[in-house]
Order: structure tokens, then sequence, then C-alpha cells
């Protein structure tokens, strides 16, 4: 079964659906929560495939490209976010596709289930 | 020149400020200072059960959070009077090994090395640097994937408790783990290499360099708080460190018996390098610095040694340690108060209890190794400033972060207030 990493903080209402989303998607994936990128050092898929929250977005979208995702400078570790990892692996060229499925925070869970389904 | 204020210093643990004044070529005002907002942690831990403590201080921060657990579980069962087994002990030790492999790759590669490559950050220095930073994920891999399989997560860990393990590795968790730290040896032993190959600026600190010593162990997880033969029980802290608060600053500063003092790595090596394991010891005689180093910039050095001695003395247990299976005991609470000194990557971590014959926590005091360091650094750099002060503003900034980094501070764990009693 492919897996697929979440990332989201299900204690905050802006970063919580993509935990709610994984919860419908569960049996046809197997779902991994992330707690911090770290976690994708362990991934051992050749296409690395994320669900996680895009702020601003309306709809469910596919991001392929990294480069896109906005990244600060390195201020600490606490700084070290998915964007930041993402580029970093991307730049080292560790061979890996990365796919990431980003969903809007707000709107009606099972009806975002359902969009991603459609992309995994 | 004018007064010079870094609202932001980048690239270190949480926020910190420096304000710096300098007229005629000497420093006029020069206040470090972590903006944090105030934590409150021991307010939190007062009036909650001693078995507590350690998760909820692991929140203190998500990067130090398997030192806060051992530092409260140790302290705790010092305060209710609980002899933990030599099993326990070992996979406390190798709890904190993980910790500081994968602090110490993190910090050296992603936070200091930009500064000696003159690059903004890791990422504009991968298509370059792409073996150097590969070699710091495969460290920080393996100390992450210790950490889960012995704490249940890697971060905020769930396993340590007070009086044992509420989960055990297998046997086959400790022979994986002995294999993945058998294949970063060769990453730590070129991480010294590469940082003994930097340029560091020349530069004394007046402050005495403090860490735990033992008399037959590169001390960690018990010892004497020592600067070379000025030793303090851990249980005496209170009567020679004492701490301090600035309007200016959200974290407490500390003196050692009125004087300043540094924790960290550097100490650590001062104190302790004979007990270093053999390995560690063979990449120390590369190294171009000798001991004591009164230089604080040597700190990053000290992290890539203590990156070879901590895989060794992982690898050591992993391969020794037989698991047996042990449950918590039933622990009889009595009153009392306990000290938890322990090593974790920044430096000393103090957490101190006070417990009642219910199992109530009634006092709580931590100082972590940033607070420790914070006063140091400060009057490091009023020291520092004369010899760069023929330097372009930006260049003095970028000299002054570089020393504040080299300290490796945290100033998320720091930032607490002072208990205040109103009359």
């Amino acid at each position: 079964m492919k897996a697929l990493y979440v990332f989201g903080n299900e204690h905050l209402q802006e970063d919580a659906m993509a935990r709610k989303v994984a919860e419908l998607l569960r049996g046809k994936v197997n779902i991994v929560h992330c707690r911090s990128p770290d976690d994708l050092l362990e991934a051992d898929e050749s296409v690395i495939m994320i669900l996680d929250v895009v702020k601003g977005a309306e709809k469910v979208m596919v991001i392929t490209d990294v480069s896109r995702l906005k990244t600060g400078n390195m201020m600490s570790l606490h700084d070290f976010d998915l964007g930041f990892f993402l580029n970093l692996m991307q730049q080292l060229g560790q061979g890996k596709t990365i796919k990431i499925i980003g969903i809007p925070a707000e709107g009606n869970p099972e009806r975002i289930a359902k969009e991603v389904e459609r992309w995994l | 020149m004018p007064t010079i204020t870094l609202n932001h210093i980048t690239k270190i643990e949480g926020h910190a400020k420096l304000t710096l004044g300098i007229e005629e070529n000497k420093v006029t005002v020069c206040q470090l200072g972590a903006t944090e907002g105030a934590r409150y942690f021991e307010g939190i831990v007062v009036g909650r059960r001693y078995n507590e403590a350690n998760e909820l201080t692991s929140r203190i921060c998500g990067i130090c959070s398997c030192a806060h657990v051992i530092a409260a579980i140790t302290a705790i069962e010092n305060a209710i009077g609980f002899t933990p087994s030599e099993q326990t002990i070992k996979l406390r030790e190798l709890l904190t090994l993980a910790e500081r492999i994968r602090s110490h790759a993190t910090h050296l590669y992603f936070l200091a090395l930009p500064d000696y490559l003159g690059y903004e950050s890791a990422i504009a220095m991968a298509p370059k640097y792409k073996k150097e930073l590969q070699r710091a994920l495969n460290m920080m891999k393996v100390g992450n994937h210790m950490i889960k399989t012995l704490a249940a997560r890697d971060l905020h860990p769930v396993s340590a408790a007070v009086g044992g393990w509420l989960k055990l590795p297998s046997q086959d968790d400790m022979d994986a783990m002995g294999k993945a730290l058998d294949g970063i040896k060769k990453d730590a032993e070129d991480t010294c290499k590469l940082f003994f190959s930097l340029k560091y600026p020349d530069f004394q600190t007046e402050g005495l360099f403090f860490s735990l010593k033992s008399e037959k162990e590169y001390a960690m997880l018990s010892g004497n708080f020592c600067s070379g033969d000025r030793c303090h029980a851990p249980e005496q802290y209170m009567n020679h460190i004492a701490e301090f608060h600035q309007e200016y600053s959200n974290a407490n500063y500390a003196t050692e018996d009125g004087k300043r003092f540094f924790v960290g790595a550097i100490a650590r090596l001062n104190n302790n390098s004979k007990f270093l394991s053999l390995n560690a010891q063979k990449m120390l005689k590369l190294s171009k610095i000798r001991l004591p180093s009164q230089n604080p910039f040597h700190n990053t050095h000290a992290q890539a040694v203590e990156l070879v001695h901590s895989i060794d003395h992982a690898l050591e247990i992993c391969k020794t340690l037989k698991i047996k299976d042990e449950k918590i005991p039933q622990i009889p609470i009595k009153a009392g108060r306990g000290v938890g000194a322990i090593e974790v990557p920044r430096g000393t971590l103090w957490h101190e209890y006070v417990v009642d014959e219910h199992g109530v926590i009634t006092k709580a005091n931590i100082i972590t190794p940033t607070a420790q360091n914070l006063y140091n650094a400060q009057e490091d750099i009023r020291c520092f400033i004369p010899g760069i002060v023929h330097k372009t503003k930006e260049q003095i900034i970028l000299d002054v972060e570089k020393l504040i980094r080299s300290y490796d501070p945290c100033f998320s764990c720091s930032a607490h207030f002072l208990e205040v009693e109103w009359v």
C-alpha cells in the first residue's frame, strides 16, 4: 500500500484539515502522521506523497515543483520546516519525486477526501 | 559609530536581541537578551503529580525534549529516593546520546557551517556541498530513528518514565541501532576533519568552563559540576549558581560564585577529554586546538569530536546491553527534594523538584544551558568588539552573530521570569 505522509496539527483549526481528511482515507493508503519534517528522512519510497494544508488554497492542488514553496532563511532549528526540508532534499538530488497534495484549510472533509483520492 | 540593534539574531534556537552601543571605539552598551515569551513551566508543574514533570517539561523545546525528560526524571527519582536499574540508566544514556548526535549534526551543518563557508543558509550551500549536507542528514536520520525506537516518538518522548521504561526496545532494535551507528562512524570522522579545517577567530573568554565531571567516564548523566578542580555536588548547585534578571531579557542570567561561566561541548572536552573514546581521542589529536581551550569558537570543534565519541559510546551500549524484561516497580512515595543535573547538547541542564508526601510537586526550578551561558556570551561580545571595531557595521554584526552561534544557544528553552514575592 502506498504511504501518505500527513502534516498538520489537530489542535489548530487552521491546520487540522489534513489530519481529518487522512482519517477518511484510512485503508486506502498507509497513513503516516508526521510530527516534524525530519520524519521524511525515513521515507524510502521513490515518490513521496505528502498531504498538507495550503494557506489560501480554495481547492485541492498538487505541487511537484518544490521550488514553488516559500522558504525563509534558516534562522533556527525551529525554522527547519517542510518547505526548507523539501528544497534541501531536491537540491541534494536524492532521486526522489515529491508530490504534495495541498488542501484548503476549511471546507467539507468528506468532499476534500474524495478529491484527494483522485490524486493518490 | 551609532547604536547597533540586532532585533532578530539569525541561525540560533528561538529569538534573541542584542543592543550594542559603540562610541569612539569603546563599547558603551552591550545587552544580549532572549525575547521569547515567558514560558512559566516551573509554575505549570507545581501542583502536578511527581510522574508528570517529565512529560510536561519535555514541551519546553522540541529540539531538546529528551534532555528535559531525562533531567526531570533524574531529579524526581532523587527527590523520592528511588534508584533506577542499570538497564534503565544505560537506555537513558542511549537516548541522551541519540539526541546529542541529532542536535550536533544539525547545529554544525545547518547553523554553523554556512557562517564559515560564507553562505547565507544551508540551501544556498547545497549545490556545492551536497556530500557534506548528505552526511549531516545521515547522522540526523540515525539520531532520529534511535529516539523514535527508544522513546516511541522522535520529539517529546513518552516511553521514558520515573522508575524505568514504559516500553523497552527489543534486542533486535538494539542490533538495528548498532548497525545504523556503524554506518555513520565515517560521517562523524569526516565532520571532524571538515570543522578542523575551518579558520576560527582567535579569542579567549574570561569565563570559566563548567560541566559535569566524573572519575570514571565522559560524564553525562551524573558527576560533580566542575571547572578543572573546582567542583560542586549537584545538590548544592543553589549555593553556587545564582540567577539574576535584566529588564531587557525574558531569560535569566547566571553566575557561579559571582563569576561568569560557559557550559557546552568545549567545557565537557576541557574537563573530561581523557574519557573520550579512542576514535574521538584520535580525532582530537588531528585538531589544532589544545585543551583546556578558552576559545568559545572552539565549541563547534568540540561538538564534532563529541559526534565521534557519542557514536562510539552509543555503539558500545547497543552491542553490550542484553535487554531484560523489566517492569516499572511500585514506587513508595516519600517527601523530598531532588536535583537532576545532566549534560545535554548545549551544556549542563538543571531540574530541581520538591515533592510532598502525597507525591505532589510543591517547588520546581529549571536552569537551561542557554540561561547559564547568556551572561558569559554578553560579556564575551563586550570583550570581542574592540578587536573587530575597525570593520564595517555589517562585518561586525556577522562576527558577533558567529560568536553567539558558537554557543549553540536555544532561547526558546531559556525564557522564564523570576519568581517575584509581592510585599
